[in-house]
């Protein structure tokens, strides 16, 4: 049954009706099909993954006036896993009414995969008396859609002596109800400083800031002209350039240039042979001790100490 | 692997996810002590690529690549290439193909 078109068709209309209400954190089960709906459901779930990225981005970018509607995922099990308190949050992420998840096991709510994590990992953490951890784990809905999140997991002792007990947490951030309502607006505002609108972009000016974003990318080893000479190359001006890209990407031209840099560079730190400066000056970093400030900036530590 | 190309044979029912694919471009990289050259990916068993995979192949994932053939299978290998080449801003020459020996072609005229 759970094989028939009929049944995977279902699945899908189960997974688009929750991206129409702003929900982009469930998935569908990949199959070992080779089919036209296994590369639906394939595409779903990676369409599903890019606009919830640009989704949670533009709640960063924009978020003064963006606000976002949290989903609580979170549950206390005994040392056995057996539910014992599920938050309402818990029950429509999992299309569940509480009745149907007290008293059972957390495991029958997961995946295999997540099934064996946690008996292993939690094995270990259950031997003390209190633990932290941070598990992945994917949940399977009553409506057989994938929820797949990490989860805070902490271990403690119940002040009544009934023993240890399991509290689970996460966080899903859905579009819901307090987005602004009525029709909306097809242009974008930049914003400088907290409410200023100042510069208007149209969806030409978009097209074009996403242009220069993939233009730095695959030009990471090369020296970024002056803004302003970008803006002219670009035919705009200098100030819809630098405030464009920020609200857009949410961080500046140059940050942007230096961190996708910083990543190239920690993949060769890491599996070559490359001397410092050599890697340094692939990346486009002017001098070893520059490449190092940012790199320790970024990661928290010096690109010599990561080698060692 | 050969002296001038690089061929990737991703295993049957494969999901990738980041640490798989930051364990891949390890491999890829140590087999390749800094030469660049051409790419063959086999993809046309994987079902899956999550997001930060995906995000990490194209960036930190690409040195040392100087052309990129995918060789998939269609429906699921199909869309899953074409999803990643739409999304990702990409530097160096990359395609699907359904026939090894084009995209040896490919490989052969671009790497």
């Amino acid at each position: 049954m759970p094989n028939t078109d009929d049944f995977r068709v279902k699945r899908i209309q189960k997974m688009l009706l929750e991206m129409a209400k702003g929900n982009f954190f469930y998935s569908l089960e990949p199959s070992d099909k080779n089919d036209n709906i296994a590369s639906l459901v394939v595409m779903l779930n990676m369409v599903n993954e890019e606009i919830a990225a640009a989704f949670i981005h533009q709640g960063f970018a924009n978020a003064h006036n963006t606000p976002q509607c949290i989903i609580q995922l979170s549950l206390i099990l005994d040392a056995k896993g057996q539910i014992e308190l599920v938050t309402n949050g818990t029950c429509s992420l999992l299309s569940c009414m509480p009745k149907d998840l007290i008293g059972k096991p957390i495991t029958e709510l997961m995946t295999e995969n997540s099934q064996r994590t946690w008996s292993k990992k939690m094995t270990k953490h259950l031997k003390r008396d209190r633990s932290e951890t941070v598990l992945f784990l994917e949940f399977i809905t009553n409506d057989g859609l994938f929820l797949a999140k990490d989860c805070q997991i902490s271990v403690y002792q119940a002040l009544d002596g009934s023993g240890q007990k399991i509290v689970l947490n996460s966080v899903f951030f859905s579009k819901g109800e307090p987005f602004e309502t009525g029709l909306p607006k097809n242009k974008l505002k930049v914003t400088k400083g907290i409410k200023e609108h100042k510069v208007t972009l149209t969806p030409e000016d978009i097209q074009m800031i996403r242009e220069v974003h993939d233009t730095i990318l695959n030009n990471l080893d090369k020296d970024l002209p002056s803004l302003k000479d970008l803006a002219l190359h670009m035919g705009t001006n200098e100030y819809k350039l630098k405030y464009g890209f920020k609200q857009i990407y949410g961080t500046t031209i140059f940050r942007f240039l230096t961190q996708e840099r910083l990543r190239k560079s920690k993949t060769l730190i890491q599996h070559s042979n490359l001397s410092l400066k050599e890697i340094a000056h692939m990346n486009g970093f002017k001098s070893a001790a520059h490449f190092s400030r940012a790199f320790r900036d970024k990661y928290g530590k010096t690109p010599t100490d990561l080698r060692r | 692997m050969t002296e001038a190309l690089m061929h990737i044979i991703y295993k049957k029912d494969l999901c990738i996810d980041l640490r798989a694919a930051q364990l891949i471009v390890q491999d890829r990289m140590m087999l390749q002590n800094a030469r660049e050259m051409p790419v063959l990916c086999d993809i046309r068993e994987v079902r899956r690529v999550n997001k930060p995979a995906r995000d990490y192949l194209a960036l930190e994932g690409s040195q040392w690549i100087t052309a990129l053939a995918f060789l998939i299978d269609p429906p699921v290998t199909d869309v899953i290439s074409s999803i990643y080449l739409g999304t990702h801003a990409l530097t160096i020459p990359t395609r699907s193909f359904t026939k090894k020996s084009e995209a040896l072609a490919f490989l052969k005229k671009h790497g």
